[in-house]
């Protein structure tokens, strides 16, 4: 069964002041995981 | 004093190339060998398929950047590799073939200290019977020039849809191995968007086809995800979205020929289907250059150098899906033959695909090649560039620098619709990209935390201040490194 959106979930979705919010977490978020370092996987 | 020759410039040859002039003296020579005359910031042109960017706004001539930053510039292609040189030349060289203006069609051998070879792929259209962009229906993003034809032909259909005719919009991949799944999936979100907005989305059917076992694999086997306070799987995701957005979808299919306005496909399960449709955008797949490499002697050495793409510290031994490991991923990307050579972002052979591996009964393979687009492009080519400074200042090899893809996340941001308040995004990210099912055993191979999924306006605002941000970077105005990879 497919999961739907609602109403509800669109309302928070679409809206500017909770999404404005929820960008600045997301840019920090993503920010922390992309930039949070690489390395090898190999035992040396 | 080293002389590094960069081949290529998109997002991986132009990132190595800015991060080497920059840390490097003006002593040491940096040339970039590119046939393009542009700088492209290709996530963008999804935005110019759809009508709501102009190319201009994604691309800036190199020529003058790379004069102002002191960094050489031949818009020539690369025919062949010379890593030993040759019987005139002691230095190892490539030889390019200018493709500007005023040197069309010149040869010259550019020798080397270091080489980067950041060619990306070769977009392999004519693996494909008939798929070629701007013809058969068939359109490309993969490319400005792509992305314009798209949105011209895009065009035509909306006004078309407008005199009442009803049509079938066919996205996603036009082979059974391509790979940037991502590209189509944000492509038709964003049509479907600008369908909405020209008020005729009840004029067209949309149609998602791809060579996906299931929906949100997008070549890494899906993953398993934290959405909100739920933890659900990519497919799950993604078949939420188009449900939501009335888009039907076809999977298992391995695209095999194109005519107008047909696409004839192969299923995992063996049948030979076709669809039709009035617009389709389908992904070419990538394949290596077809480079040749010669030694001293001018004997064919193109096996230790290339395996389609460039041959670099990975795992290449052929085993089982089961025993896969994300320890066959290179770190270094440095050729195990020729060691100032190496190959960051696509120009890489991958050891094998990220998604497991299926046939149709028939015997045709298909499934997702692994994607290397976008960030891992960035980050490879600069912990390149950082081994090979560390290399000309300590003036011995240094590969302290490693990113392999299975310790390395990814940021997918992918545009659902253009709009400063009716805009959205789906932004996923993954750690690692190549999944580890040994250190995260219980979670699909990855680290939940790190991977997550966001859809909303949110995301709409992110893509777009991205696209800011990295033009500015690529632009190396002020402070430029500050902005990650």
């Amino acid at each position: 069964m497919t999961r739907r959106i609602s109403n509800f979930k669109r309302f928070v979705m679409m809206n500017p002041i909770i999404q404005f919010f929820r960008f600045l977490y997301l840019s920090i978020k993503v920010l922390l995981i992309v930039a949070g370092g690489h390395g090898g996987t190999r035992k040396i | 004093m080293a002389k590094i020759v960069i081949l290529g410039a998109g997002i991986s040859g132009h990132v190595a190339a800015s991060h080497l002039r920059r840390k490097l003296d003006n002593t040491h020579e940096v040339v970039v060998v590119s046939p393009n005359s542009n700088y492209q910031w290709i996530p963008s042109n999804i935005w110019v398929g759809v009508g709501r960017m102009k190319s201009d706004q994604i691309l800036f001539p190199l020529a003058p950047l790379y004069k102002k930053k002191n960094i050489g510039f031949k818009q020539a292609k690369v025919t062949s590799f010379f890593p030993e040189g040759d019987s005139d030349n002691a230095k190892p060289f490539v030889m390019a073939e200018y493709v500007s203006e005023e040197k069309r069609g010149e040869t010259e051998k550019i020798t080397y200290d270091y080489l980067i070879n950041a060619t990306g792929p070769k977009l392999n259209f004519e693996a494909t019977e008939g798929l070629n962009p701007g013809t058969n229906k068939t359109y490309s993003v993969c490319t400005y020039t792509h992305a314009n034809h798209a949105w011209q032909g895009l065009q035509a259909l909306i006004g078309e849809l407008k005199q009442g005719k009803e049509a079938r919009i066919v996205i996603g991949t036009g082979h059974a191995k391509a790979t940037c799944q991502g590209a189509a999936f944000e492509y038709i979100l964003n049509v479907e968007q600008e369908l909405r907005r020209q008020n005729v989305r009840d004029k067209a059917k949309i149609t998602w086809i791809s060579n996906e076992y299931e929906l949100g694999d997008f070549g890494m086997d899906g993953m398993l995800l934290s959405y909100g306070s739920n933890i659900m799987k990519s497919h799950e995701m993604v078949e939420m979205v188009f449900e939501d957005r009335d888009i039907e979808w076809i999977l298992g299919a391995g695209v095999n020929k194109i005519e107008d306005g047909v696409a004839h496909f192969e299923t995992l399960n063996g049948e030979h289907k076709t669809i039709e449709y009035d617009f389709a955008m389908l992904i070419p797949s990538f394949s290596g250059h077809g480079f040749k490499a010669f030694d001293k002697n001018n004997q064919d050495i193109t096996e230790k150098l290339f395996k389609g793409f460039m041959i670099v510290d990975a795992d290449y031994t052929p085993k089982p899906y089961e025993e896969w490991t994300v320890q066959d991923w290179p770190e270094t990307y440095q050729n195990p033959s020729y060691p100032n050579i190496f190959a960051p972002g696509i120009a890489f052979a991958p050891p094998h695909s990220i998604s497991k591996p299926r046939k149709s009964p028939s015997g045709t393979e298909i499934f997702p090649s692994p994607p290397r687009t976008g960030m891992p492009s960035g980050i490879t080519a600069k912990l390149v560039a950082d081994n090979i400074i560390d290399s000309i200042m300590q003036q011995k090899e240094s590969l302290h620098h490693k990113g392999s893809m299975g310790n390395m996340g990814a940021a997918c941001i992918a545009s659902a619709g253009f709009g400063m308040t009716k805009g959205s995004g789906i932004s996923i990210t993954t750690f690692p990209i190549v999944p580890d099912y040994k250190k995260y055993p219980d979670t699909q191979g990855r680290k939940l935390g790190k991977t997550f999924g966001e859809i909303g306006l949110a995301g709409h605002w992110l893509k777009l201040a991205l696209h800011y941000a990295f033009i500015y970077k690529a632009k190396m105005k002020p402070f430029w490194y500050l902005i990650p990879e």
